[in-house]
């Protein structure tokens, strides 16, 4: 088998946490839904199973807007897994939701380069394998 | 107003200090490099291993029993003992607890050190690196990370780079003034591992790793170990070597996260260095060299500000005057840093820091008439650090 031919491996999809569960199920319907209090109405991510605002153990997946803006990002030229090798360039991204939590995520649909922090941008999503979907975001 | 003790003040001193082999070091395990500048470091200090009844030490990740790994290598017990496990934090938060137990009678002679094999085994070839990166292990979550390519401590640095450049203007011109002068210090070591000059067209030249960092922006991987011993000033006084005084320390750990808060561009550095400060009684304008974790060049460039060398964004030009070098207003990982010396968590900064306030150097190597130097450690997740600020006697 040459070089070129080597077939790319897949790319890791996420094994979730057990307090992560509803949050993947959610993506898979499309859902942003992330942890919030019912005590003091904060939200938070990742999900854990009290509020790191109160400590109430009071607390819900709830739908988030699905808008916020680019807190910062990088853009990997170094292929670190040979799953993304077709990927190179592409952005990494630290995303401030408007309820406030950050979450790690691609930015898609606008060129690499164009990326800037403060951007606004608005949640995808994108069905990567049988039963895995998986938030990403794109210009708004 | 952070209200610090300072009755640990020179109560207490480095008496020994040492490394092992440096770079490539092919056949020697982590502990074998930690125990070999352990050695060194008793034997600079005039010492005997049985003199030795505390051991403080952050080992591989993968050993937690590491201190106790070490002392039976040593073949002694300890009085006071732990594995230090705040990443490139560890080495001077070792140095805080051993000064602490010294002073309430807990051991008299504490041992501290790390050593890896990073370029021998833990990222010797692409499957042991990936294998190193997508920690959590195999049985527990993988969530949040992989599945977006995030991969590498480079990345997690460079979210920090790009939104301090974002903020402040800060560029890879700025970046690269850290490299090329760290570069220039390593010349003048002969062990570090670099041995080429850099300059800034070849710094500009780079391959891209993750932007904004290139290959230059990132400290090097090494099997590489340093140890120090500390003792009390009256011991100390008994000894070889002229006594280095530990004149303040300071910790603080933004636990919240990296990505929390503005903590990527303000680092822990910032509270850290006050309770220092605090403790010795100076100020940044009392420090004559500076000794700063340099996993990435950027974080040289945002702890330098954190600990008041210059103001929060105006790193870029604190660099580009030329402070960094030797001659310099602030000479800088003077024995050429984890960029260009080697890459050992920390432990190197201290040892150059703890070397350069015996004034036992060649002039070239020397800070003229250093009589305070700062040295930092940043590690963990990104949000665990300590300061240690040294003195002559």
């Amino acid at each position: 088998m040459t070089e070129a031919a080597k077939p790319v491996p897949p790319k890791p999809t996420p094994r979730p946490a057990p307090e992560s569960i509803p949050y993947w199920e959610a993506a898979k319907q499309h859902r942003l839904e992330i942890p919030r209090c019912r005590a003091c109405g904060g939200w938070w991510f990742p999900p854990s199973r009290s509020c790191p605002h109160c400590m109430s153990a009071d607390v819900e997946f709830k739908q988030a807007s699905g808008r916020g803006k680019v807190f910062s990002f990088v853009m990997y030229d170094r292929v670190y897994h040979p799953s993304f090798a077709e990927e190179v360039p592409y952005v990494v991204a630290l995303v401030e939701l408007d309820e406030g939590p950050r979450m790690i995520s691609n930015i898609v649909g606008i060129p690499p380069e164009d990326v800037r922090c403060d951007m606004p941008v608005t949640v995808v999503f994108d069905d990567v394998a049988e039963g895995v979907t998986v938030p990403k975001f794109k210009p708004a | 107003m952070i209200e610090t003790s300072n009755d640990l003040r020179d109560t207490c001193a480095i008496v020994g200090i040492g490394n092992s082999r440096l770079g490539k070091v092919p056949g020697v395990s982590s502990l074998d490099l930690v125990v070999e500048a352990m050695r060194n470091a008793i034997d600079d200090a005039g010492l005997k291993v049985s003199d030795i009844d505390g051991i403080l030490c952050r080992g591989p990740d993968e050993i937690y029993s590491h201190h106790q790994e070490v002392g039976g290598r040593l073949g002694i017990n300890a009085k006071f003992s732990t594995t230090v496990t705040n990443g490139g934090a560890s080495q001077i938060l070792s140095v805080a607890l051993a000064t602490m137990a010294i002073k309430h009678g807990l051991a008299t002679t504490v041992i501290c050190g790390y050593g890896r094999d990073a370029w021998s085994r833990t990222h010797a070839n692409e499957e042991a690196r990936v294998r190193n990166e997508t920690r959590p292990p195999s049985q527990l979550p993988r969530e949040f990370g992989p599945e977006y390519g995030y991969y590498s401590a480079a990345a997690t640095h460079a979210f920090g780079a790009t939104r301090h450049m974002h903020l402040y203007g800060t560029t890879k011109e700025h970046f690269g003034h850290i490299a090329v002068a760290f570069r220039e210090h390593a010349l003048r070591n002969p062990q570090a591992q670099m041995k080429k000059p850099l300059t800034m067209e070849e710094y500009h030249a780079q391959r891209s790793i993750v932007r904004p960092f290139g290959l230059y922006d990132c400290s090097l991987r090494s099997d590489a170990a340093g140890a120090v011993i500390v003792t009390s000033r009256a011991r100390a006084k008994d000894l070889k070597q002229p006594p280095v005084v530990i004149k303040g320390f300071g910790t603080h750990n933004n636990t919240k996260g990296w990505f929390a808060d503005d903590n990527m561009v303000v680092t822990a550095a910032k509270q850290s260095g006050e309770r220092a400060y605090a403790m010795a009684g100076l100020g940044p304008r009392d420090v004559d060299t500076a000794q700063i974790y340099d996993c990435f060049t950027y974080m040289v460039l945002t702890q330098l500000e954190d600990y008041g060398f210059c103001k929060k964004g105006e790193g870029g030009d604190f660099v580009a005057s030329g402070a960094l070098r030797m001659g310099g207003a602030l000479p800088t990982n003077t024995s050429g840093g984890q960029l260009s010396e080697a890459h050992a968590e920390g432990v190197l900064q201290l040892v150059e820091g703890a070397r350069q306030m015996r004034h036992a150097y060649p002039a070239h190597r020397q800070v003229k008439d250093a009589e305070i130097a700062l040295i930092s450690g940043h590690g963990g997740n990104q949000v665990c650090h300590s300061t240690l600020i040294l003195g002559r006697a």
